[in-house]
């Protein structure tokens, strides 16, 4: 790539950044350019991939070898596309029902053993440790399960909330809380990494490499608003006249 | 009729999944040979499933310019972005780097594709703190007891705040790290792993009334 | 008067915050505080030491399965991951379920393949992206090679060197996975918990507290969590890179968001008790 193709590249990257933040400020075309761009290139990008890591040689240069079995499960995938058209909507089952049949069959005992045998294991196998744990790491055995055991309460909607279930499920709120507490506060320190790398980007974009192409666009976005807005209220005071 | 539309199917829902599961706990020559060949053929039918996203996309776009609707002219850079990113892969071959350098493929990836996947979700962030200030109400102990949690792990992940932390109470010994551990490896988990157990039941029960052609709501309405 | 101020106080253009958010954040990327992450967390360490422990040569998986979207977190997490992998020397394996990661697999190994001077196909292979993660996991287990004949760019992997003596799980030392979705999950259930290989994992920071279950039973092996876990990754094997820039950048629009919080509920209650 010439030296030219990387400024182009700069400069369309933070345009294309300034157009989808300005949606902050006010929607406008150039959020919406940048919108519908992004929903295209997302399918092209998935297609692409789709294409040359799978379609050519999975599908493709296996049946020009004469290799024809893959065809069977080409045909069940193509067959879902029948979705589209209500008539024949029906033939879209082979393909869901062999996916799903599949999944399950793997789903069942894999959540058996992970999500439920290996839980209730964890919590009680600390238990059986106990004469070579510190009294506050007993303590935190004793909570995890205690904890554990109230959510689970909470959760058990087959009996109703009264009397004493109700106290030992309130108890499994506060637990629950406190998880919901922790996924806030790492949601925000998440969500402001991802900011923190697109404006790293507008830096980078910003420097003399790259021909000031952040500062160009940003004061090229304001001029737009302002512009828009003198208009906007020209045309409001017409109206009023 | 009736065979082809609806007991076909679930007959294959319901062969694929007693044969998959049964052979998780029997491994034998087989077992072994049949979850390779359900292995390779799954791997290529879901290869299509991405098919029905991009189909019902252009679909919609296609008829927005078609019928001139509004803001119809939009609709024109969906098959631009698309094109784009297409005739690059076309270009390239598929590669997105050589020898030489980016190849116009990996051009596309890290001065369009990057640029919009990542500002799309970056602008996220403007939204959390807008929310945090206006709808963050602390009206109950239990709306306490969340944001305690919350407030404990935004200020103990920044070293700023890990100062302030140290200042107000570092009297007591216990550092803001430690208490997010704590925090992290204790009441969490109880409380997620309460969440996973629970889920995990509502998984497998889900999954048995899939292959028994009891849940059957995926394949649509007759 | 003061009610009325307060209360529009509250109901304030929610632009404001916007700008203000952008500034806290903007000014120290342009002009850094030089406060960089110092604590590291106990499950990154694991991650560390379970690939500290392993002999040169040894066979690690890399499961990277992240896109643009969460970039920042992601991608100085697995880059250190790979830096530290190549400074052991051990053989280097990448397999991807997201087709967007593509594009930043590309990126990372041409960049840090360069630092350590190792070859495609000698001591690392990128192999293509697959659609179906649970079809490919499972035909891991027993021949990799059913699903994976060749590398992303076509190429024979059988001949590799990298490949030599790996068929299925039992040859591999170690498998990472760094995502932002449930493809981790997916690794320790299908995988790790019934092949016995250890799995560790690299995530965003929203979905680290869901992992804590798993790394209480060690069926998770160790877990890096978000920017911070990247810094403290970056730290660990004394290379900083963009985590710990990240983190400096992070300090002040951490505080700004507590100090809405609290001010917005303490107008409130002014507002109800005045």
């Amino acid at each position: 790539m010439s030296e030219t193709w990387i400024i182009i590249g700069g400069w369309l990257a933070a345009g294309l950044t300034i157009f989808l933040f300005s949606f902050l400020y006010k929607d406008n075309p150039f959020f919406k350019i940048a919108e519908h761009l992004y929903l295209g290139a997302g399918m092209g990008w998935l297609f692409q991939v789709s294409v040359t890591n799978v379609w050519i040689p999975k599908i493709w240069e296996p049946v020009s070898k004469g290799e024809l079995l893959v065809i069977i499960p080409s045909i069940m995938g193509l067959s879902l596309l029948t979705q589209f058209i209500p008539k024949i909507s029906w033939i879209s089952r082979y393909g869901f029902t062999f996916m799903m049949g599949y999944g399950s069959g793997l789903a069942i005992p894999a959540g058996l053993s992970t999500d439920f045998m290996s839980q209730i294991e964890g919590t009680i196998k600390p238990f059986s440790l106990l004469a070579s744990m510190s009294p506050f790491a007993i303590f935190n055995s004793a909570l995890i399960a205690f904890g554990a055991i109230c959510v689970l309460f909470y959760f058990f909607f087959s009996v109703e909330h009264k009397g004493h279930l109700k106290k030992v499920s309130n108890v499994g709120i506060y637990f629950l809380m406190i998880y919901f507490g922790a996924a806030f506060g790492n949601t925000v320190m998440a969500r402001f990494s991802l900011l923190y790398g697109r404006f790293d980007d507008l830096y980078t974009f910003s420097g003399a490499k790259y021909l000031y192409a952040t500062q160009f666009i940003l004061t090229g976005m304001v001029i737009y608003f302002l512009v828009y807005a003198l208009f906007a209220g020209r045309s409001k005071n017409a109206i009023k006249a | 009729m009736k065979l082809i539309k609806k007991q076909i199917p679930l007959a294959i829902v319901f062969i694929t999944g007693v044969f998959t599961l049964v052979s998780y706990y029997v491994p034998n020559k087989t077992s072994i040979d049949y979850i390779e060949t359900m292995n390779k053929w799954q791997n290529i039918v879901v290869a299509f499933a991405f098919l029905l996203g991009l189909v019902s996309l252009f679909f919609s776009h296609y008829h927005k310019i078609a019928r001139k609707a509004d803001g119809w002219g939009y609709s024109i850079f969906v098959f631009v972005g698309f094109l784009t990113i297409v005739i690059s892969a076309y270009v390239s071959g598929g590669r997105q780097m050589t020898d030489a350098g980016l190849t116009p493929l990996g051009w596309s990836f890290k001065y369009i594709y990057n640029a919009l996947s990542g500002t799309m979700f970056a602008v996220l962030a403007f939204y959390i703190v807008s929310t945090a200030y206006r709808s963050f109400r602390i009206k109950s102990l239990q709306a306490f007891v969340l944001f305690v949690a919350a407030f404990i792990l935004i200020l103990g992940k920044v070293p700023l705040g890990q100062i302030i932390w140290d200042l107000a109470l570092g009297w007591t010994g216990a550092g803001v790290d430690q208490v997010i551990e704590w925090i992290m490896q204790v009441p969490a988990v109880a409380g997620k792993r309460g969440i996973m157990i629970g889920i995990s039941i509502g998984a497998i029960v889900t999954s048995l009334k899939i292959i028994f052609g009891i849940e059957k709501q995926y394949m649509g309405k007759d | 008067m003061l009610k009325e101020q307060l209360q529009k106080f509250s109901r304030i253009d929610r632009r404001w915050i916007f700008l203000l958010l952008a500034i806290t954040l903007l000014v120290p990327i342009i002009k850094p505080i030089g406060l960089p992450n110092k604590t590291i967390a106990e499950a990154t360490s694991r991650v560390y030491g379970n690939i500290e422990k392993l002999p040169a040569g040894s066979f690690v998986l890399f499961s990277l399965d992240y896109d643009p979207s969460t970039r920042p977190e992601l991608h100085p997490m697995a880059t250190a991951l790979v830096r530290h992998a190549f400074s052991r020397n051990l053989r280097v394996g990448v397999v991807t379920y997201i087709a967007g990661s593509t594009g930043l697999i590309e990126e990372l190994f041409a960049r840090v393949s360069k630092e350590y001077n190792k070859s495609d196909g000698k001591d690392y292979v990128i192999l293509p992206y697959m659609p179906n993660i649970l079809a490919v996991m499972t035909q891991m287990s027993s021949d990799l090679y059913g699903i994976y004949t060749k590398d992303r760019n076509g190429i024979d992997v059988r001949g590799m060197p990298v490949m030599k003596g790996v068929k299925n799980y039992k040859d591999m030392s170690l498998i990472v996975c760094v995502t932002g979705t449930a493809i981790l999950d997916y690794w320790v259930a299908f995988v790790g918990d019934k092949y016995s290989v250890p799995v560790a994992g690299g995530v965003t920071a929203i979905s680290q507290p869901g992992y804590g279950p798993y790394l209480q039973t060690n069926q998770l092996k160790g877990l890096i969590g978000g920017m911070k876990g990247a810094a403290e990754y970056e730290s660990l094997i004394k290379q900083p890179g963009k985590g710990t820039s990240g983190i400096d950048a992070l300090n002040l629009a951490h505080l700004l968001v507590l100090a809405l919080i609290l001010t917005s509920n303490i107008i409130l209650l002014i507002i109800k008790y005045l």
